[in-house]
């Protein structure tokens, strides 16, 4: 029963970590009126985190693999990880191409003089009245970042209610709306718009951690207790 | 019939569907005008802009479609479990999600515009609504039957563990997400916007100022899905389906190459981390050709 408990509260913690990550732009950057992806935080982690938690399901359904074994559960947690970085990447990456050849705009950051990985200056390809637009390299990697730590979470969860003996239908309801919980922390701590670890709002970072770790610990307890009950 | 070939037949079929599906869930979001962009739509009227959209933000595009898919999936689940054949199942479960979003979006334009009518003097047209409501029924009925279709492989042959309904539910708020990310930045961008030059963000400043004649006569919401599938609606089918393609394809990837079970998964793992670094690569390059090809501004 602890190994699980303390599962579901790190995942919880992780989850919410992983939404700071992730460059969203929400309504204004439909518009290209603001730098990252056009949607809003809790939308696209949740996209994300669940394309994760599905690859972490289909391999933890594989025949031969044990929930007890350290080595199985890192490849349900990566295979949680890759699947969801994949659903960002493609995400990114296309919506990319509408913001350069559908509406003629230079991907460039606000929080930045300059791009961290690519050294590249940003301030001047920013069209006048907007706070930057697209997805510059530094976005995309650290979006990256975020699917990867949404995959894990989502995984790691999912993985703990399979441990106190939940049915896969039912763990993975309860950890799409664990996932959601803890995404919308997030995005109450984010205040609507991030660019990714160079904004300075990531530095907010801690609180989202330390709100989701309660709340996943209150979760993690409630459903401990079901799982007695089932 | 060799089983890997099954799945890699019942996986490019699902990628197929999924293609279809994002095309048309885009399309319809840009007649029925749903998800950021639409802020813009409610803007317009207090700014002088009375227009003939379509104006149905019923709730984030991930959340409502969601709720379609799922809808459609758990009528047809109860179906399957009825003993009726699967097209049908399908056929009668998305017909009834059709239903919930016809009936959402006419509540939705009506109690949105009704609610600028007085102030901003935005007048409710009846003959938008009817118009209108059969284009983004139609579409979105075709989007939520590729959907569901695609959960159903996903849970019958490509061993997906999840029931029905939670895997379409899962796939209603993926396709949403994307939709709202990759196509809406077309209609939200370009199309609302199309009277300023092409090649720069909407300023502050500008917003609200939305376009209100078309090509020919006074816009509405099936002028804009006429533009948007051109580029937006593609791509975001293009998006949806490489996900559902390329997540599977790893996996049997290594089901071909790998040995026991982890070393599989382990090649299934890296080939997925292979797919992410050339979407990275291919990012970087569009981003370094936008910026030679369009330059900085000069003139601040």
């Amino acid at each position: 029963m602890a190994i699980p408990l303390v599962e579901i509260t790190l995942a919880g913690a992780i989850i919410n970590a992983s939404v700071h990550f992730v460059p969203v732009g929400g309504a204004p950057a439909a518009m290209a009126t603001s730098t990252g992806v056009g949607t809003g935080t809790t939308q696209l982690a949740a996209g994300a985190g669940f394309t994760g938690l599905m690859a972490a399901a289909i391999m933890a359904s594989q025949k031969g693999i044990d929930l007890s074994n350290p080595i199985h559960l890192a490849i349900i947690l990566l295979s949680g990880a890759v699947g969801s970085m994949i659903m960002l990447a493609l995400t990114m990456l296309l919506g990319q191409l509408i913001y350069v050849f559908g509406v003629g705009v230079v991907p460039a950051a606000d929080k930045c003089e300059k791009d961290p990985i690519t050294g590249d200056y940003q301030k001047s390809y920013i069209t006048p009245g907007t706070t930057g637009h697209a997805v510059p390299t530094v976005c995309f990697i650290s979006g990256l970042m975020g699917a990867a730590l949404g995959g894990i979470g989502g995984g790691l969860a999912y993985i703990a209610l399979k441990q106190l003996g939940f049915t896969s239908e039912v763990a993975g309801i309860i950890a799409v709306g664990f996932f959601f919980m803890n995404a919308v922390l997030a995005s109450y701590n984010i205040g609507g718009t991030i660019e990714g670890f160079h904004d300075p709002k990531f530095k907010k970072i801690p609180n989202g951690i330390i709100a989701s770790f309660i709340a996943s610990l209150l979760t993690g307890v409630i459903v401990v207790g079901m799982s007695i009950g089932a | 019939m060799d089983p890997t070939l099954l799945v890699l037949g019942a996986l490019a079929l699902s990628g197929a569907a999924a293609t279809v599906a994002g095309c048309a869930e885009d399309l319809e979001s840009d007649v029925g005008s749903q998800s950021n962009p639409n802020s813009q739509v409610q803007l317009g009227p207090q700014m002088g802009n009375i227009h003939r959209y379509f104006n149905k933000a019923i709730s984030g595009e991930p959340v409502s479609y969601g709720l379609y898919v799922a809808a459609a999936g758990a009528v047809a689940w109860a179906l399957l479990n009825m003993g009726l054949n699967v097209p049908i199942a399908l056929i009668i479960g998305s017909g009834i999600a059709a239903f919930v979003h016809g009936a959402y979006s006419v509540s939705s334009y009506l109690g949105r515009i009704v609610g600028q009518s007085q102030n901003f003097g935005q007048p409710v047209y009846m003959d938008v609504v009817l118009s209108h409501l059969g284009p983004i029924v139609g579409h979105g009925f075709i989007a939520v039957f590729c959907m569901l279709l695609a959960a159903y492989l996903a849970t019958s042959v490509l061993g997906n563990p999840f029931p029905l309904p939670l895997v379409a539910l899962i796939f209603g708020i993926t396709v949403g997400a994307i939709g709202s990310s990759t196509g809406d930045v077309h209609y939200g961008a370009e199309r609302e916007y199309q009277k300023y030059p092409f090649g720069g963000g909407v300023p502050v400043a500008n917003q609200g100022d939305i376009d209100i004649k078309a090509e020919y006569g006074i816009r509405n919401g099936m002028d804009s899905s006429y533009f948007c599938s051109k580029l937006g609606g593609p791509l975001t089918g293009l998006t949806f389906g490489l996900i559902i393609f390329l997540d599977g394809w790893r996996g049997i990837i290594g089901e071909i190459v790998g040995g026991d079970l982890v070393s599989k998964s382990i090649i299934a793992i890296v080939v997925g981390i292979v797919i992410v670094a050339i979407a990275a690569y291919l990012n970087r390059m569009v981003e370094v050709y936008a910026r030679k090809k369009y330059g900085p501004y000069t003139d601040r």
